[in-house]
C-alpha cells in the first residue's frame, strides 16, 4: 500500500488512509507543506501558500468534523481562484493592488466541503492568456519532468505542484487548451469539464465564451472523485447548468465496453511531431480503435477561437491596458492591446461559425463515444523558447501549444487528457473527446488506460 | 492582390485613438506585429462563408 503520507500517494488513497483513521489529516498536511517547501526553489509553482490555514481546517477534520470522499485531501488552485483573504492574481501583478477576496471561490468552497483541505494558491500565466507557464512577475512554472523545460499553461503552476508530488491535486482553468497542454507537457491527467458544468463563480475570468474550470492529478480515479465533488448547479455563475449531478467515479469500473472510440483524422493528424501521432497511435491500439473521424472546419474554428478570445480579451482588460499597461507581463500586452482593437465584424462572425461548427461536431458523435486527438504537437518546448518546428515548420510556440486544444474547447466539449510517460524522454497527452455532459464517458477511457499500463502520471 | 492589404500600422493608430487607448511607442511595434499575425490566424474563419439564418449559438435569459 502506498503511504499515505509520501509523494506517490493518490487523492483517494489519502481519503481512504484519512477516513479510516490509518493517518491523521495534521500529518498529510504537515507532511505536504514540507514537500512544498523543498520543492518550490526549483519548481516555482506556488505564489501563495496558506499553511496556518490548511493546519487550522487539518485539525478540525482529526476532531471528527467535515466528513466526506475527499477527506483530509490537499489540494491547491490556480491563482485565479478566490482564496479568502488574499487578492485574486490570476497571475498579473496589477490585481494584487485590488480587493482581497472576501470568501472562496465556489469550486474550492465545494472540494472544502467534501473534506479536503486548501494548502495554497498557484502560479499561472498572466490573465490565462498563456499556453507556456512563463510569467514575467512571478517567475516561470517549472516542468517538473525537466526543469529547463516549460510546464505548460496557463494553469503551469496547477501542472508543476502535481507533477512534482507537491499535491496529489489541484484545480486549474481551460479557456483554449490551459488545463489540457500543462496535463499534456507535465505528463498528468487532467480534466476539461463541458462548458457550464461546473460553477465559476469567485474566478478571475478571460474568456467568457468559453472559460471553464476543471482538476489536475495523477490517477483518472482522482480526477473522477474531485469532479463528482464539484457538479452541481450554482446561480451564482449565469452560464452554470442546472442539469442534475451525473456522479462518475461509480461508473469508472464499467471500463470501455459498449463504448465506441474513433481517431480525429485531417486537422488532427497533421501539423505536429511524431511522438504527438505516435500517442494517439498507442492509445487507439490498446483501446482497439481504427475508425477515423473528421471534425469539418477544425482550422475555422480555431481561427474563430483565437478571434474569439482576442477580442473578448482585450475588451475585458481594456481599462488597465489604457491605465497600468507598464504593469503588464510584456508576454501578454500587446497581445491584448492587438485584440482590442480587432473588427467587432470578426466577433460576431466567430460567434455564428461556432453554431454552425457545433452543429456539424455533434453529428461526429452519432456514431462514436470518444473521439482521440493529441493534447500538444510536441512534448515540453524548453524555458524561454519562442520559437519552434511542427511538421518541418517555424512556429511561434505561444500561439502554437494549443493547436489541438482550441478546437475542441471552442465548442465546450469535455475532454479528458491521458498521458503517456515516455522512457528518457518527455511525457505526452492524449485527448479523450466526448459529447457534452459526457465526462463519464472519458473517465472511464482514462482509468482502463490506466489499467492497462498504457497512461500513468507518477510524480517526477 | 497585393494592393488590398492593408496598412497595419496605421489601422492600429487610428483605431487605438478611436478606443481611447494609448499605445506608447516602445509597445508600437509588437501590438501591430500581433494584429498582423491575428490577420493570418483568422483567415481560415473569414474564409467562411454562413447563411443568413445562421444565428449565434449564446442565448440572453431576461
Amino acid at each position: 500500500m502506498t503511504d499515505p503520507l509520501s509523494k506517490f500517494a493518490t487523492a483517494t488513497e489519502i481519503a481512504g488512509a484519512v477516513m479510516s483513521k490509518k493517518v491523521k489529516a495534521s500529518a498529510v498536511i504537515d507532511a505536504t507543506l514540507k514537500r512544498i517547501a523543498a520543492a518550490e526553489p526549483t519548481v516555482n509553482a506556488f505564489t501563495d501558500i496558506v499553511a496556518e490555514r490548511a493546519r487550522k481546517r487539518a485539525a478540525e477534520i482529526d476532531a471528527g468534523n467535515h466528513r466526506g470522499p475527499l477527506m483530509g485531501v490537499p489540494f491547491a488552485v490556480k491563482n485565479l481562484f478566490d482564496i479568502a483573504g488574499l487578492p485574486t492574481r490570476a497571475g498579473s501583478k496589477i490585481n494584487v493592488d485590488g480587493p482581497k477576496a472576501a470568501r472562496d471561490g465556489a469550486l474550492v468552497r465545494k472540494l472544502e466541503a467534501a473534506g479536503a483541505i486548501l494548502v495554497g494558491g498557484l502560479n499561472m500565466g498572466e490573465y490565462a492568456y498563456d499556453f507556456t507557464g512563463e510569467n514575467a512577475h512571478y517567475g516561470p512554472s517549472r516542468n517538473p519532468r525537466d526543469t529547463t523545460r516549460m510546464s505548460g499553461g496557463s494553469s503551469g503552476g496547477s501542472g508543476a505542484a502535481v507533477a512534482s508530488g507537491e499535491v496529489p491535486l489541484a484545480l486549474g482553468s481551460d479557456t483554449n487548451g490551459s488545463i489540457r497542454v500543462p496535463s499534456s507537457l507535465c505528463g498528468l491527467f487532467g480534466l476539461k469539464p463541458t462548458y457550464g458544468r461546473l460553477s465559476r463563480a469567485g474566478s478571475f475570468p478571460f474568456v467568457d465564451a468559453f472559460d471553464h474550470l476543471g482538476p489536475i492529478a495523477r490517477s483518472a480515479e482522482d480526477l473522477a472523485l474531485s469532479f463528482d465533488a464539484m457538479q452541481g448547479w450554482d446561480p451564482d455563475d449565469p452560464v452554470c447548468t442546472d442539469r442534475p449531478s451525473d456522479p462518475t467515479l461509480p461508473r469508472l469500473i464499467e471500463g470501455i465496453d459498449g463504448l465506441r472510440i474513433a481517431i480525429a483524422g485531417d486537422y488532427f493528424a497533421r501539423g505536429g511531431e511524431p511522438e504527438a501521432f505516435e500517442a494517439v497511435a498507442t492509445v487507439a491500439k490498446a483501446l482497439g480503435a481504427s475508425k477515423t473521424v473528421v471534425l469539418p472546419q477544425a482550422a475555422a474554428a480555431r481561427a474563430a477561437a483565437y478571434v474569439i478570445t482576442a477580442i473578448e480579451g482585450g475588451q475585458l482588460h481594456l481599462p488597465r491596458l489604457r491605465a497600468r499597461p507598464q504593469d503588464f507581463d510584456p508576454d501578454t500586452r500587446e497581445r491584448f492591446m492587438a485584440g482590442a482593437l480587432l473588427p467587432g465584424a470578426w466577433y460576431v462572425k466567430a460567434q455564428r461559425f461556432r453554431r454552425h461548427y457545433r452543429a456539424n461536431v455533434l453529428k461526429i458523435f452519432d456514431e462514436a463515444d470518444i473521439v482521440l486527438a493529441p493534447a500538444t504537437p510536441c512534448t515540453a518546448p524548453k524555458l524561454g523558447q519562442v520559437m519552434m518546428k511542427l511538421g518541418g515548420v517555424d512556429l511561434p510556440v505561444r500561439a502554437n501549444l494549443g493547436l489541438f486544444t482550441q478546437p475542441i474547447s471552442f465548442i465546450g466539449l469535455p475532454v479528458v487528457v491521458a498521458p503517456l510517460q515516455r522512457p528518457g524522454g518527455l511525457p505526452i497527452g492524449v485527448q479523450l473527446i466526448a459529447k457534452p455532459y459526457n465526462e463519464q464517458a472519458a473517465l472511464r477511457v482514462a482509468a482502463f488506460l490506466e489499467k492497462q499500463g498504457i497512461a500513468a502520471a507518477p510524480p517526477a | 492582390m497585393a494592393d488590398d492589404k492593408p496598412d497595419v500600422a496605421r489601422l492600429v493608430d487610428e483605431a487605438a485613438k478611436a478606443l481611447g487607448l494609448p499605445i506608447a511607442p516602445e509597445y508600437r511595434a509588437n501590438v501591430i506585429l500581433n494584429y498582423e499575425r491575428s490577420l493570418m490566424i483568422a483567415r481560415p474563419l473569414l474564409e467562411v462563408e454562413l447563411d443568413d439564418e445562421l444565428i449565434p449559438g449564446p442565448v440572453f435569459r431576461p
